[in-house]
């Protein structure tokens, strides 16, 4: 392998004006990649390390580890309890998109005019956008005028919805699940779709229908897909926020460790530096969560497609 | 020991006769229809809903929430547009989206051909740099301070250029994948009949690779329009904003009058729909590359 990479014989077809401009594109196209890529991701820790505030004329020192040694005192009690509404949030999206995705996808999997339709409509939420989605659920469950609290009523329930602290979490879980229900589907489709036909067939000679279909022979053969698409909603949802911007700022029992660290560097408390060593602990975070998830997964498929 | 014991065995039934019960169509078929109802029900009444209030006068919205408009208006059009100020709005962002998401696919391309054909060393290494990419969400804060040190702040060039990167990854992924398609045979004909390298990318590999250039500027070009985050941290003068910040601070400042903001979000929320119905075909299809 490394002799294919001391000897790029291809690259001598190419004429000397022809490779300057070759490695010129490769040298633009990763310059973007380090300068707004890398770079960031590595001044992050650096960032982490000091009490830098952004505020014009406050002066910045280098303070070792001392935010990480804040985080966990009680002068910020809202670090510790962010991470249990992490938890909550990122069980109660990766669990119902999944659950809700598969079940879409197995039913829209058809090739028929209904099926197309349906897909574009689930999928319709991903192009509406964030904000614009985020919005459409607040007028919903608007405590005064959205319908939701006029339909609610009728059995008694009065709420905030989203001002409310048994309410936000559920219906943020919600929103965020019907934004991006489309794209999981999706995904699922694909690996529904790389099923040969025949394994059905033969399945359907055997008598195999139905339930003890999906469970011995789609399921099983979904497997790489399936971890796909958990590893993505867990990273996804543990490190997303801008759809708890939107609806709760995190508020009310929504206050996720990646709004929290926004809104350290940038809201009221202006503190960069504080902001950036929780984001550190979030990357951390989805990495520790991501590794054992990716080999626990490769396990599961091999056994299941053993 | 012998062998023709297996011989001997009578044959297993291999499966059950199929039930009759099962070959009935009738239970089947309703199941199918309510679901299908159902699912159109889940994703369309909360659009519909939006989309309906739009078109009702303020005095009948606060008397009926559920009703349908008894006689529809369009004054909350105008007043959302004039009040919100969209129309520069939705310039800004169509500016910021197109530009950015068609740079980010220019250098993909530039990325993913040598890549793909091994040109460079190191191929693989950059390549699993765009993998690990994707999975990891972009630090705001460290790209807040380097937009200011840069200059990059609160400026339309600036906010073009920090949305570059983030389409880098699926773009780079997308058209290596599609590059590797393309015999080699084809390039070295191209080399030894004189054709420089880029005229070479532009005027075979482009066209070739024309439906996941697609993809990927489609996809970057969602990822502009979607940020809301980068427009409250990036920007501060509202001449500058994208639509998404504008109908947020839209519906801070408009908590009283929510069919204006209804029309606000319907009239934000067109051109990108009209871009879908065009691109539905390629977006869905789309994520069915990526997940292999």
């Amino acid at each position: 392998m490394a002799q294919a990479y001391r000897t790029p014989s291809k690259v001598r077809l190419l004429s000397r004006p022809s490779r300057l401009v070759m490695w010129g594109g490769v040298a633009l196209g990763m310059a973007f990649f380090v300068v707004f890529g890398i770079a960031p991701a590595v001044a992050n820790i650096a960032i982490s390390l000091t009490d830098y505030s952004g505020l014009a004329g406050a002066s910045t020192s280098f303070t070792g580890l001392d935010n990480y040694t804040t985080l966990f005192t009680t002068q910020w009690p809202g670090f510790v309890a962010s991470l249990g509404d992490s938890l909550y949030f990122v069980i109660g999206v990766t669990v119902i998109q999944n659950a809700i995705a598969l079940a879409l996808a197995h039913r829209l999997r058809g090739t028929g005019r209904t099926a197309s339709l349906l897909r574009i409509l689930v999928f319709l939420p991903i192009v509406l956008g964030v904000t614009v989605v985020g919005i459409v659920w607040l007028l919903i469950f608007d405590p005064q005028s959205g319908p939701a609290q006029a339909i609610l009523g009728h059995v008694g329930i009065h709420s905030a919805f989203f001002g409310s602290g048994s309410w936000a979490m559920p219906l943020t879980i919600m929103a965020q699940v019907w934004q991006n229900l489309g794209f999981t589907m999706i995904v699922f489709l694909g690996g529904l779709k790389a099923i040969p036909p025949e394994i059905f067939e033969a399945a359907a000679i055997d008598g195999v229908n139905g339930w003890q279909r999906f469970r011995r022979v789609t399921w099983p053969l979904m497997a790489p897909v399936v971890s796909v698409n958990v590893t993505f909603a867990v990273i996804g949802s543990l490190t997303t926020y801008n759809m708890i911007y939107i609806l709760t700022d995190g508020q009310f029992g929504t206050n996720t460790l990646g709004i929290l660290a926004f809104n350290t560097a940038f809201g009221n408390t202006a503190d960069l530096g504080l902001g950036a060593s929780m984001s550190v602990i979030l990357l951390l975070l989805a990495i520790i969560v991501a590794l054992p998830l990716v080999a626990f997964l490769q396990h599961r498929e091999r056994r299941l497609l053993a | 020991m012998s062998t023709t014991g297996y011989a001997t065995r009578p044959a297993k039934p291999r499966s059950a006769p199929p039930r009759p019960g099962f070959r009935l169509r009738h239970p089947r078929r309703t199941f199918r229809i309510t679901t299908g109802i159902l699912i159109a029900l889940l994703f369309a009444i909360p659009i519909a809903y939006v989309v309906m209030i739009s078109f009702e006068s303020q005095g009948q919205f606060v008397r009926s929430p559920l009703a349908p408009p008894t006689s529809p208006t369009f004054s909350n059009f105008s007043a959302a547009w004039t009040q919100g100020d969209l129309g520069p709005q939705v310039l800004n962002t169509i500016l910021y989206a197109v530009v950015a998401a068609a740079i980010s696919v220019a250098l993909s391309l530039l990325i993913a051909f040598p890549v793909a054909r091994r040109l460079i060393r190191g191929s693989t290494f950059i390549y699993r740099m765009f993998v690990i990419g994707v999975c990891i969400p972009l630090p705001v804060i460290p790209l807040f301070i380097e937009a200011q040190r840069l200059d990059l702040y609160n400026s339309r060039i600036g906010y073009i250029l920090l949305h570059v990167e983030p389409g880098l990854p699926l773009g780079v992924i997308l058209l290596t994948a599609f590059v590797l398609s393309v015999p080699e045979d084809l390039d070295e004909a191209a080399y030894l009949e004189g054709c420089s390298y880029l005229r070479y990318l532009v005027r075979i590999v482009a066209p070739l690779a024309w439906p996941s250039i697609v993809i990927a500027f489609l996809y970057s070009l969602l990822q502009v329009w979607n940020d809301i985050i980068g427009p409250v941290v990036f920007l501060s003068d509202p001449g500058l904003f994208p639509v998404t910040r504008g109908v947020y601070n839209f519906y801070g400042a408009n908590v009283s009058s929510y069919t204006i903001l209804a029309a606000a979000v319907v009239i934000v929320s067109l051109p990108v729909v009209a871009l879908f119905i065009v691109s539905q075909r390629q977006l869905l299809r789309a994520s069915v590359i990526a997940s292999r």
